[in-house]
């Protein structure tokens, strides 16, 4: 598994919490896989000044939070539905800042899953250095 | 701190720095110093490994997601050996009249504009690509258009050797782009440019700048050892791209007499539309910009181009999550993709600031103009998409996540105005302009038509930070065309400008 330098093991974890409602197929990761998650969102954070890192841990604290207003329990202790209602709030959310957050932890998730080149095959990515054959559909 | 002299220094190497050197090499031939400083790193060739966040991380400020102020944009732009034109997809247009005439800049005038521009169509090899090397992605779309009775054309654009990789956007592995890293920078550095890389400048006055190298960690070793320099030069250039030429003037303190510095920014708003075709379809083999609609430019204020991008950008651009998310993305093989670009006008309000650090804010609102052409363009785009055969269409503002080919006939109610929510739709600023606008004096511009900035003789700017206000397409030719005035200057002025 890769340590997270960017954020503390307690909102790393909670990060991998969230991806797998953001793009379920995370849940089936294996070690490598989380591991090369990660570590791609580890070195685009740690490439972000400290606050920028700080907002997004912040963020991710407000995520965990915020359900205890509806349903009085954290996010990481809610079924799969309500994780999802939860996300859909921020997601259009009416205030900006919240909704702009979630876009860009919505922007890491995905930077972490899709990003990594063993994906590719999964979604049906095939890029070549010479793909001249491959201009023509069949 | 390392001092060193020369007659010209150059900041910055894409489009309009990479235009600078080369057409100051003569000057270089007859025994005159010059150097460009560019802040990011030279690639070898086989460093183009078409890994998406890996190249992004190595060729992009903040690899592609340099966010504005209120995070409801983020804007992609090179920093590299080349710039942006390592980057982009090198689709190569000129300016219309009409554009010129609306920069209404005195001593720019349309004619010397396009026979620049045509030198450089010619030097960077712009041709039409052949029909038989277009792919499905593209043509679907002209078939679109055409089925609709949309104005399309087809993108000239500067290869030389393509390979079909469609990894443009992510540095040519083939070497095939015809950016300045592959004509003018080594036209420039053959004739004793030097070029130095990993170089950021930090402050710029009359008498030259200051700098910094920091090896990134990739890329080749700078020609310079890793530490501070003092660069003194008689005449510099700055071409660090928009964003980065605003603050780095602002920083050094020209916003005091230069109340225009860093302000009318343009950015060509954009997002991308995808639709999922019932069978396979070529499109991550192929150049992937080879068309354009510009049916609805004078009327609506958008340009509609066929673009392909890789599985994390194309994640991104995607609104919602989970399993419907998932889903689409797992249709990637039968994805057809446009981009839809605003053209945005040139406000006030619109600009670069510093922050304390020196550290360049973009504060940039989408106005309400900006907002109707995105949702406008959205439409537009899905009657495209249902016109080439989709079946299912997914646009950012759409009412639900897909809009099935059914509904073709609804798009309008189905893609409602409403639903253009900054912030929650992905949106990217295809191209970054102005910031160091040409003009008539300080009151109401930075630089003059030569791109001399106002009070400070030996000092210009020279690259898309020009532009007064929206080019209103691609704005490379026209970077480089008004980088050609900025040598010419020099060189016909270079009696006095480099006098001892």
């Amino acid at each position: 598994m890769h340590v997270m330098e960017s954020l503390s093991d307690k909102h790393a974890a909670f990060f991998l919490v969230v991806a797998e409602s953001i793009t379920p197929e995370v849940e089936s990761l294996d070690a490598g896989g989380r591991a090369r998650m990660t570590a791609i969102v580890d070195t685009t954070l740690q490439d972000r000044d400290a606050a920028t890192r700080a907002q997004f841990g912040t963020f991710l604290g407000v995520i965990r939070m915020a359900p205890m207003i509806r349903y009085g329990r954290s996010f990481d202790r809610l079924d799969s539905t309500r994780r999802t209602a939860v996300l859909r709030w921020f997601e259009n959310c009416p205030i900006s800042l919240l909704r702009k957050g979630f876009w860009g932890l919505k922007v890491l998730v995905f930077m972490g899953y899709y990003g990594q080149q063993a994906r590719w095959s999964e979604i049906g990515y095939a890029p070549d250095f010479d793909g001249r054959s491959g201009v023509r559909h069949a | 701190m390392r001092e060193l002299d020369y007659d010209v220094v150059i900041i910055g190497s894409g489009a309009g720095g990479g235009a600078v050197a080369k057409e100051l090499a003569p000057m270089a031939v007859d025994g005159k110093r010059i150097a460009v400083l560019e802040w990011g790193p030279k690639l070898a060739d086989n460093a183009y490994t078409g890994r998406e966040v890996e190249m992004a991380r190595q060729l992009y400020f903040d690899s592609g997601g340099v966010l504005t102020k209120d995070r409801s944009m983020t804007l992609a732009y090179g920093q590299a050996y080349g710039g942006s034109t390592v980057v982009y997809t090198g689709t190569s247009l000129t300016m219309p009249e009409d554009v010129v005439n609306r920069w209404d800049v005195p001593g720019i005038e349309f004619d010397d504009l396009q026979q620049r521009s045509a030198k450089y169509l010619e030097e960077n090899n712009v041709h039409k690509l052949d029909e038989s090397e277009l792919n499905d992605n593209n043509r679907l779309f002209l078939d679109g258009c055409i089925k609709l009775g949309y104005r399309v054309q087809q993108f000239p654009i500067n290869v030389k050797g393509c390979r079909s990789s469609s990894l443009c956007n992510l540095g040519c592995p083939n070497g095939a782009k015809q950016g300045t890293h592959r004509v003018q920078l080594p036209a420039a550095e053959a004739a004793g440019v030097e070029v130095i890389t990993n170089c950021r400048a930090t402050r710029v006055d009359d008498g030259g700048c200051d700098a910094v190298v920091e090896a990134p960690g990739f890329g080749l070793p700078s020609a310079w050892e890793s530490g501070s320099y003092r660069v003194n030069a008689k005449v510099v250039v700055v071409c660090g791209g928009a964003i980065n030429s605003a603050a780095l003037l602002l920083r050094s303190g020209f916003g005091d007499h230069l109340p225009k510095l860093g302000r009318r920014l343009t950015l060509h708003p954009a997002l991308i539309l995808v639709a999922e075709h019932p069978h396979e379809i070529s499109n991550d083999h192929g150049h992937p910009k080879s068309f354009y609609c510009d049916h609805f430019w004078e009327t609506e204020k958008f340009l509609l181009e066929t673009c392909m991008y890789f599985p994390f950008v194309t994640s991104k651009n995607l609104i919602g999550f989970g399993s419907e998310h998932s889903e689409l993305m797992r249709a990637f093989s039968r994805l057809q993709m446009i981009l839809v670009l605003a053209v945005d006008p040139a406000l006030e309000s619109n600009r670069v600031l510093v922050d304390r650090d020196g550290e360049p804010v973009i504060d940039y609102t989408m106005g309400p103009t900006v907002l109707d052409s995105l949702h406008r363009s959205m439409v537009a785009s899905a009657k495209i998409f249902f016109a080439a055969g989709a079946r299912r269409v997914h646009a950012p503002a759409g009412r639900s996540f897909f809009i099935d080919r059914q509904d073709a006939n609804r798009v309008e109610e189905l893609i409602p105005r409403s639903n253009v929510i900054p912030g929650k739709i992905s949106v990217t600023g295809a191209h970054v302009m102005g910031g160091c606008g040409m003009g008539r004096d300080a009151s109401d511009s930075v630089t003059d038509s030569w791109g001399r900035v106002h009070g400070s003789p030996g000092l210009y700017v020279g690259d898309s930070g020009l532009f007064p206000r929206a080019s209103e397409i691609n704005p490379y030719v026209t970077v480089m065309a008004l980088a050609d005035r900025v040598a010419e200057h020099i060189r016909d002025n270079a009696g006095e400008l480099l006098a001892p």
